[in-house]
């Protein structure tokens, strides 16, 4: 089997490429120590696997994605490689491309969105093209699947691709550096083209440096190169070696593109202009957001996600679980395996699963509005607001998707190049209220503040937002002190999403969550249900007598100062972090409450007003969900920075809720 | 009309200048600018500044793309 490698600039239409070129689809995440990942299918002609790597403007990583892509080149060889170049934007599209011809491994060039370029007057010629770089060049409009069916049958035998024969002259001082370092490599084995190598190391890649460092001493390697760099300086050709090296390609790309383009009849690009005008406009453009933000929630929650889900729920409370029912009485399963399985695992994931269709709904919305183009434009909004709060304004959309869920805001993060910025996210997402909460503050409001509910609501979601602002101030200044945040957002060309790359985007991200709703979920549903079922006294015992009362009743000392020192409470609080979901369904079992009046009636006499804000704020602020400490780990690749999100939150959540309920007693609240 | 340089910030939306000199901008958004092809001798277009202080949007080789004010400021232009 071989392995060809897709790549290419961020928005040159890669991932539709992808989706044409290849049938079944798997995604492989968790490179060590990198979270962004490659994608990987199978060509549809079976001649071998084809790799899709992030977005990237050249092979000198400055974000995790570019990471990704050079670590790629170089510690695996795939057999050819598909650059794919965006006609109307070419010459920026080859430096990336000279790059790749370097590393000289068989390549096509992929000439995409030939129809983009044509209706704005720029007319390529691949065959110019072509005899320049000496790779084959295929033009293409990867959206429609225009001359894919060529790519297809190029690749059907990729021995077949002519070898790279390009090879450009950097000049006789960088010549002679790169001759010198290039015999000096050829005692290590395993490198990729010398040349190429010899070419990262004297741009100063500091992947191929870190490479190179594991394999050899480099010291003589970095002396021949500042050599050649002091030389470069006397003759006044360049100020640095890397400087030069761009110059000397840049040249050559203006001198193909030159003769390659005929852009005479350039025309701007109309509707992005006028879409741009209205949706990006100074005054308008904020509020408009605003609106669509609003349709969004509307759907998922409302109109369309609740709806379902409500559906969903019906389906697995009633006929599943009678089903079930009736299934497990018919093989005689005994009243232990009853117990689990209808109590525990229907009970327990059934009550995390009603959320997918919400969850999916609102990835596609999403998905729609990063294929758009929109998403970029939202970030560009938000960006001053942002940066006051020392952040960026990439960060503003996962805090959005926050308010649905923190998990696949987590996920969004990703978009977000800087390591601090991606972090002070990640860090922060907790402190959105997620939907999983909603139904806690609603239970409280109903029973301690039936004439100001909405206003009660609503001030949790505030004070989530506050100390979200508050905490991302502090952090920035002291975790995070030395690094400096920048902002940068390409605007692609508003254009019309594919439904097959929608479905595609929209699946992938909910995948995980539904991954973690089969593992995470259902093994803390069973052990919550045990915890309950058993206690020092056997199996199936009254639910005071629980495990899950003694363990409730140890931690309840604890809870004491913040007014809500019950088993019951404390014991709320365990599933809780397991699901913010099954707070309120286990305060149902555990007060033996039938409906919803008999639970607001046992509230009413356990909790008073003051130690029901106190009780929220709790919820609101302490340790994040199961699935969302899992997908934090996962996202940081680091378990210092997950258990410092869960002891923060906790240490947080103590605190509020402490000085809401020590203080309120002060001021002579009950 | 004689030729007179200012930071680009200082250009109307909708109007054009060559870029001159970029100088003491994070070396990490200069290689950005400069993989997008924005460098000395470059036309590069102003096309809006967003609310509040926001970003600015440019057009350069075609491309749409925002950076902060107090970056653009450090790009001085060449209008004629």
């Amino acid at each position: 089997m071989s392995s060809i490698a897709l790549v290419g600039n961020p928005n040159t239409g890669k991932t539709s490429l992808f989706n044409t070129l290849t049938s079944s689809y798997e995604y492989v995440g968790n490179w060590a120590g990198v979270t962004v990942e490659k994608k990987i299918g199978s060509l549809k002609n079976g001649a071998g696997k084809l790799i899709d790597l992030p977005g990237i403007y050249s092979l000198h990583p400055l974000s995790r994605d570019e990471g990704v892509a050079a670590q790629y080149l170089i510690e695996e060889t795939p057999e050819a490689l598909i650059n794919i170049v965006d006609a109307s934007q070419l010459e920026r599209n080859l430096l990336l491309t000279l790059q790749l011809l370097e590393y000289g491994k068989p390549t096509i060039l992929g000439l995409n969105m030939t129809d983009v370029a044509k209706a704005r007057g720029i007319q390529v010629n691949p065959d110019i093209l072509k005899e320049r770089l000496g790779v084959p060049v295929l033009p293409l409009i990867a959206r429609t699947g225009k001359g894919t069916s060529q790519v297809l049958s190029v690749l059907e035998q990729p021995s077949h691709i002519p070898p790279i024969t390009f090879q450009l002259n950097y000049g006789d001082i960088a010549e002679e550096a790169i001759t010198s370092i290039v015999a000096q490599l050829q005692k290590t084995s395993g490198l990729p083209n010398l040349r190429w190598v010899a070419l990262q190391l004297l741009e100063q890649n500091p992947v191929i440096l870190e490479l190179l460092k594991k394999r050899m001493d480099i010291s003589s390697l970095l002396l021949i190169a500042d050599a050649a760099q002091t030389r470069l300086q006397q003759e006044k050709l360049a100020l640095t070696l890397p400087q030069w090296i761009r110059s000397v390609r840049m040249d050559y790309i203006r001198m193909v593109c030159a003769d390659a383009i005929d852009s005479t009849l350039q025309k701007p690009h109309n509707l992005t202009e006028r879409l741009d005008s209205i949706l990006t406009h100074r005054f308008l453009g904020l509020p408009l957001f605003i609106v669509f933000m609003y349709a969004m929630f509307k759907t998922t929650f409302d109109w369309i996600g609740g709806p379902l889900s409500d559906l969903l729920d019906g389906f697995i409370g009633g006929p599943l679980s009678d089903w079930t029912n009736s299934l497990l009485g018919a093989i005689g399963a005994s009243e232990f395996t009853h117990a689990l399985i209808v109590d525990g695992l229907i009970g327990g994931v059934g009550g995390v699963l009603v959320f997918v269709p919400q969850i999916f709904i609102l990835f596609l919305m999403i998905s729609f509005l990063e294929d758009s183009g929109y998403m970029a434009r939202v970030c560009l909004l938000m960006d001053s607001t942002m940066e006051r709060m020392g952040l960026n304004g990439k960060a503003f959309i996962p805090f959005i998707i926050g308010f649905g869920c923190n998990v696949p805001a987590i996920m969004a993060a990703r978009s977000i190049e800087q390591p601090k910025d991606r972090m002070l996210t990640t860090l922060l997402m907790p402190l959105m209220s997620c939907s999983a909460r909603l139904p806690v503050y609603l239970l409280f409001a109903a029973v301690f503040f039936p004439a100001q509910q909405a206003t009660a609501v609503l001030s949790m979601y505030v004070l989530g937002v506050v100390f979200a602002l508050i905490l991302c101030k502090f952090f920035s200044k002291y975790l995070f002190k030395n690094e400096t945040s920048i902002f940068i957002i390409e605007l692609p060309p508003y254009r019309m999403p594919q439904f097959k790359t929608l479905s595609r985007s929209t699946w992938e991200k909910g995948k995980g969550f539904l991954r973690k709703a089969g593992t995470i979920i259902l093994a803390g549903s069973v052990l919550i249900w045990l915890m309950s079922y058993a206690g020092p006294g056997g199996l199936n015992v009254d639910m005071d007598h629980s495990f899950l009362a003694k363990f409730g009743g140890f931690i309840a000392p604890l809870l004491q100062p913040l007014g809500f020192g019950t088993w019951q409470a404390g014991s709320t609080l365990v599933p809780g972090f397991l699901a913010k979901e099954v707070v309120v369904s286990t305060m149902n079992i555990i007060y033996h409450a039938p409906d919803a009046a008999g639970l607001e009636g046992q509230i009413a006499s356990v909790f008073t007003p003051l130690s029901s804000i106190s009780f929220m704020a709790f919820i609101l602020l302490y340790i994040p969900c199961l699935a969302t400490v899992g997908v934090i780990k996962k996202e940081t690749a680091s378990w210092k920075w997950t258990f410092f999100s869960m002891g923060y939150s906790l240490a947080l959540a103590y605190s509020v809720s402490l000085v809401i309920y020590q203080g309120g007693r002060l001021l002579g609240w009950s | 009309m004689a030729l007179t340089s200012c930071s680009l910030l200082r250009l109307q939306p909708g109007f054009t200048g060559s870029i001159q000199r970029i100088e003491g901008m994070n070396p990490i958004l200069r290689r950005r600018l400069a993989d997008l092809g924005v460098s000395e001798g470059v036309m590069i277009r102003l096309k809006g500044k967003g609310p509040f202080m926001g970003p600015i949007t440019l057009e350069c080789n075609g491309q749409l793309f925002a950076i902060r004010r107090k970056e653009a400021a450090m790009i001085e232009v060449k209008v004629s």
